[in-house]
């Protein structure tokens, strides 16, 4: 991590801690626009900060690590989008004031060569909030913003367990779309496509490693001061070695997720860095679940009630696995190994 | 990367690909102690003078004087080119040579270091039966008499110490005070009378380790590294010595290795098989991420960024991703694998000889602190947590 990006991190985990834990929304998204925190992905030449991929992930690390409540995520894939389709007023718009959401996964939908948007989007953060939403086909022949205010869009919330999320279910009854509002066709969609599943992956493993460090952290600390037996709970072995274990397990986690973003570079769009993403996203969510059911385990009692932060950990981890592209990744990697089954 | 660095990669792989001892694996498949002892002889003199065999040494030794990322690079692609590895001269090239460099006076430099580079052999008289993971409880007594110590003692599970020429020695000259303030580092002669060596039969079949017993034996106060006293420290840096390289060579070889392991399944006709599929899928993600632990942690050496624990993370990952390697393979081989056939002497952590890697990987998860002790590590140094008090006794 370059020096200006680790004082930009650092500012943002300073900010996102004096907001506390799980932060509402109203509070931390205006902070993300005000600290332009939506421009570290953005090229310098565009007024952004340049700092690309792996910069954007040490944000989207951060927003885990407070679990924080801002749409942050769909946001920085509505900016990806921008960028790499060179819509130049759509980063001003987005950097400024601008909330465009995404899905969390894949919607399967269509959208017709005269921009009909006809089908479903799940997992769509704080849709209520959005001007727009980026879409993409399921064929992934298109990628396009589509507005929301408009006839023939049923948005409906979806409580979720996990809190710090409000995600939409968005229907499409056949909605004519803005054709100046067309990101992407063809071969340029596919390949548009493929970066933002990507982008959505990285983040959400980023998401997980850091979300995973704070629960690790705050788990040490109470086996720290909790005392039983006229000793603190972090005096006995069989708990230390649980937490080792669990740290080691986020350290590999950080360490394939650093190492793959190295490798990933610049072309954030290839197949390698889809694949990449894919088994950085799934190494960290299940270290993010593991870690989280432990953090609950560890607290006994205290971890059951819903005062505790624990449960918040636990459900956004839960979250976190079903989000992205969640085809069974084992699969993926032993067809690459070993061809098809 | 400069253009430097990937000179070096393509040099280094190139020489590798014309001097890697030809089927070498078959060669050393069944074959005895005194075969494998005159193979990693051959492959050791043709590395040193290439300078491969001590770029960690300073400049002026053959091919000396290379930074640890240049290091790097050679661990790579000894481990790409599946070259054997040098572990009848890995306690003589690191841990004797960097104990001398950092610690030893120049008379002992000067008779040491030329006849490491001429295949002197080196073997580590640290663990005790009763001072394994507990380091600083040794008890071979060295008694001061005149300018010799006189040492009585045992030690055990010394590498291939029945072929070493030296020795280097912990041992115990002071009863009072801490433990480890009572330790001292010697330089053993292992043709003084009073020692002698027994191989251990281990449950690969294989007898790598040794155990040394020392009857009386008399060694040179000259002979001394470090002041009495000092032996703890000395110690800390032979164990450092590696720097981490190891398990970059190691966990980039488990890497190359899974294709041993899709090998295996269509071999076995099982490449088909949900089940193991998904525990391959499983497992190639750990061996990359044991990969990245690795050379991150390189990294953090090179770039003095080390905090306490961090080699602990990259052994305890890696030792575990080894054990589910082995295991994984273990389980396709089947009945076929319970079949017992020769294994392949320095073969490395995977052979393909399933039930022998497997039980060989007890090796990474016992050796050098085990995963227990490991923990411990990661739990007081890195997260914070309190030591256990010291007058615990039952």
């Amino acid at each position: 991590m370059n020096a200006e990006l680790s004082e930009l991190r650092d500012s943002a985990r300073q900010v996102l801690a004096a907001e506390g834990l799980a932060a509402p929304e109203d509070k931390t998204w205006p902070l993300a626009l005000d600290l332009g925190w939506l421009l570290v992905a953005v090229p310098e030449a565009q007024g952004g900060l340049g700092q690309g991929l792996a910069g954007a992930c040490a944000f989207h690390a951060e927003m885990g690590r407070s679990l924080c409540a801002a749409p942050y995520l769909p946001a920085m894939l509505a900016m990806e989008a921008a960028i790499h389709a060179g819509r130049e007023d759509w980063i001003e718009r987005l950097g400024a004031s601008g909330f465009v959401t995404a899905p969390l996964v894949d919607p399967t939908l269509t959208i017709t060569d005269g921009g009909i948007v006809a089908g479903m989007a799940s997992a769509v953060p704080s849709a209520d909030r959005a001007s727009h939403v980026l879409l993409g086909s399921e064929a992934g022949d298109c990628v396009a913003l589509v507005a929301l205010q408009q006839a023939g869009i049923d948005a409906r919330h979806r409580e979720t367990w996990d809190t710090t999320r409000r995600l939409f279910d968005l229907r499409f009854d056949n909605v004519a779309g803005d054709p100046s509002l067309v990101l992407a066709r063809g071969n340029d969609a596919h390949v548009l496509s493929r970066r933002l599943a990507t982008h959505r992956d990285f983040a959400l493993a980023a998401d997980a490693v850091g979300g995973a460090a704070t629960a690790l952290e705050m788990t040490v600390e109470y086996l720290k001061t909790r005392r039983q037996f006229g000793r603190p709970l972090a005096l006995f072995q069989a708990l230390k070695h649980r937490c080792a274990d669990l740290k080691a397990r986020i350290a590999a986690a950080e360490a394939l997720l650093a190492d793959s973003l190295v490798r990933v570079g610049t072309e954030v769009d290839s197949e390698r860095a889809e694949a990449l993403g894919k088994a950085a996203k799934s190494f960290a969510v299940s270290a993010y679940a593991a870690v989280a059911e432990e953090m609950l385990q560890l607290h006994g009692g205290i971890g059951m009630t819903a005062e505790h932060a624990c449960h918040l950990f636990l459900k956004r981890a839960l979250l976190d696995e079903q989000l992205g592209r969640c085809t069974s990744y084992e699969l993926d990697v032993a067809d690459t190994l070993l061809g098809a089954g | 990367m400069s253009q430097a660095p990937e000179a070096l990669r393509t040099e280094v792989r190139a020489w590798l690909q014309n001097n890697i001892p030809r089927d070498w694996r078959a060669a050393m498949t069944g074959t005895d102690q005194d075969a494998f002892v005159r193979a990693q002889r051959e492959w050791f003199g043709k590395l040193v003078k290439a300078g491969y065999a001590t770029p960690h040494w300073p400049e002026g030794w053959p091919g000396g004087g290379r930074s640890l990322a240049e290091q790097k690079i050679i661990y790579e692609e000894v481990a790409r080119a599946d070259a054997p590895r040098l572990i009848l001269f890995f306690v003589a090239l690191y841990h004797a040579a960097c104990t001398l460099i950092e610690w030893g006076t120049d008379e002992q430099k000067r008779a040491h270091l030329p006849g490491i580079l001429d295949g002197k052999l080196w073997c580590q008289g640290f663990s005790e039966p009763n001072a394994g993971s507990d380091l600083a409880a040794v008890r071979t007594r060295a008694e001061l008499r005149g300018d010799r110590y006189v040492i009585n003692g045992q030690k055990i599970w010394s590498t291939l110490a029945q072929h070493a020429d030296y020795c280097l020695l912990l041992v115990r000259t002071d009863t009072a005070g801490p433990p480890q303030a009572g330790l001292t580092y010697l330089l053993l002669d292992m043709r003084s009378k009073g020692v002698s060596v027994r191989p251990i039969a281990q449950i690969t079949g294989d007898d790598e380790f040794s155990e040394i017993f020392l009857d009386d034996v008399e060694v040179p106060v000259s002979d001394r590294v470090g002041g009495e006293g000092q032996g703890w420290a000395v110690a800390q840096s032979t164990l450092a010595s590696e720097r981490g390289l190891t398990l970059v060579e190691l966990s980039h070889r488990m890497r190359y290795a899974l294709n041993r392991i899709t090998g295996l399944m269509r071999a076995r006709g099982v490449a088909g098989d949900a089940a193991l599929r998904r525990d391959l899928g499983r497992l190639a993600p750990k061996v990359d991420a044991a990969c990245a632990l690795a050379d991150q942690y390189l990294l953090k050496r090179i770039e003095n960024t080390e905090a306490p624990g961090d080699a602990s993370i990259v052994k305890l990952h890696y030792a575990r991703t080894l054990r589910d390697f082995t295991a994984l393979g273990l389980r396709i081989a089947g009945l076929q694998g319970q079949y017992r056939e020769p294994f392949i002497r320095g073969g490395g952590m995977e052979t393909g000889n399933w039930p022998f890697d497997f039980m060989n990987s007890y090796n990474w998860t016992i050796a050098g602190g085990s995963d227990e002790i490991q923990r411990n590590i990661i739990a007081e140094r890195m997260l914070g947590m309190p030591r256990e008090p010291k007058d615990w006794r039952l």
